[in-house]
């Protein structure tokens, strides 16, 4: 089992581009029995990995419970850095 | 790179906004705290070191310890009673908020090891230097010691390939000015005893913590900050009380180590103080890690080295005024050049003219 801010940046390099529910979704099984398996959590694992250029913004929206939805995706140099550091 | 999915989304836009704004705002108040409780840090530490048997240590020397014990053994000791009270508060921060489990899971990866590498340099050996000057040279060495944005950004020059502009080489410059005009008084022949001692001693910590934030400003990027210092605390305190303490006690020779660890970690007058000091290096490294990751390595360690300011100035108010500790109120041109550093810090992370687009575009 992976450390859950290492699960979180790995899932968002094998999709095209994911948010916090979409995360939060895939990994729902193994870790929601963690503390720190929160929305708030998630989102900010996203943010710090995006203002460390392991991550990019492709877009955002509002979704059905009128919540801000952001999505990001893993550039090639991003992805890359992740695999190098966090293997499976 | 950002677009609003479907059509234009007014709502989409302001909430996106307010969430930046406000994940940068958390991001550098966080990086501001952590220069803050660096003074809080430095001060406990230093009262823990005059109380109780420290006050003989250092003072009438009952024992007979000889200058190489004071100077290196005890200041090694007094680092490692602050770390491992620290580690023990950050272990316990960890449990409570479920970050154990990922504490040892990570200590096994890349990431993890770059921080355990980059904590054996910026704990035992560059706290150990900053606590060998701060005993020699007082609080002067708190500004000297925050140098390290200026240290980090060349090493992760030539390490990592960082950028290092002509921008921020006015900003390593002016930095260096400062420390200069702290060091100016040690150039007199008046200079306290010790005081230039103290002074490269400081420098020393300034080269650990400047390749800690470089290294672990790697591993932040992937691991949780909270379970980031609990390793870094760790490491720091298990390497001080394991390696550096017995070493210094070998080179020593005469000397009963191990005694003299027992007599710091029991003393209760002393204790008290690095449990204070502990906590707040827990929260002062942990929330440089944290705003750091946040904000990004430029803000995050600019807002940081407002330590320089910090330091003095909670030691002013903490051992001097409410302790009534003399020897704490440090000469007019440090103070000056406390800001003056400042300002190098955050030239060499931010372009004022980038702050002026950014207004302009608001």
């Amino acid at each position: 089992m992976k450390p859950l801010n290492y699960a979180i940046l790995k899932f968002v390099t094998t999709v095209k581009e994911a948010c916090a529910d979409d995360v939060m979704a895939a990994l729902e099984g193994e870790y929601s029995h963690f503390k720190a398996f929160s929305k708030p959590g998630v989102i900010s694992a996203l943010m710090t990995a995006e203002a460390n250029g392991l991550l990019e913004e492709t877009r955002f929206d509002m979704d059905s419970n009128n919540e801000l939805r952001v999505y990001y995706h893993a550039h090639e140099e991003g992805a890359a850095t992740i695999n190098h550091y966090i293997k499976d | 790179m950002s677009e609003v999915s479907g059509s234009a989304n007014l709502t989409a836009a302001n909430a996106k906004m307010k969430l930046a704004a406000d994940f940068k705002k958390k991001g550098i108040i966080i990086a501001l705290l952590s220069g803050l409780l660096y003074g809080f840090y430095t001060a406990f530490m230093t009262l823990g070191m005059s109380k109780g048997v420290w006050a003989d240590w250092y003072g009438a020397n009952t024992t007979g310890l000889s200058a190489f014990t004071i100077t290196f053994l005890l200041g090694a000791l007094g680092a490692a009673t602050t770390d491992s009270c620290s580690a023990v508060w950050a272990l316990g921060f960890a449990t409570v908020r479920g970050r154990l489990g990922d504490f040892f899971r990570c200590l096994k990866t890349k990431p993890g090891l770059m921080m355990v590498i980059g904590a054996l340099i910026g704990g035992p050996l560059a706290s150990t230097a900053y606590v060998v000057g701060l005993m020699k040279a007082g609080s002067i060495v708190v500004p000297i010691s925050a140098l390290c944005p200026a240290i980090g950004a060349i090493l992760a020059r030539f390490w990592f390939k960082q950028e290092l502009n002509a921008r921020m080489m006015l900003g390593i410059s002016i930095c260096f000015l400062a420390s200069f005009m702290i060091a100016y008084p040690t150039l007199g022949g008046d200079a306290p005893d010790g005081m230039a001692v103290g002074i490269f001693f400081g420098f020393l910590a300034a080269i650990g913590w400047g390749f800690e934030g470089c290294v672990c400003g790697y591993g932040t990027s992937m691991i949780d900050s909270e379970v980031g210092i609990t390793i870094r605390q760790v490491t720091s305190g298990l390497a001080n009380l394991i390696i550096l303490v017995p070493l210094f006690g070998m080179i020593a020779g005469d000397v009963d180590t191990f005694g003299l660890v027992v007599q710091s970690f029991t003393d209760s007058d002393a204790m008290i103080y690095f449990i204070i000091a502990g906590l707040s290096a827990y929260l002062t490294f942990m929330f440089w890690y944290k705003g750091t990751s946040m904000s990004g390595a430029a803000l995050g360690m600019s807002c940081n080295g407002t330590f320089s300011f910090w330091g003095p100035f909670v030691c002013w108010i903490v051992l001097g005024v409410i302790f009534g500790i003399e020897g704490w109120t440090i000469a007019p041109i440090a103070w000056v050049a406390a800001v003056v550093m400042v300002i190098g810090i955050f030239i060499i992370a931010l372009n004022p003219l980038d702050l002026l687009k950014k207004k302009e575009q608001m």
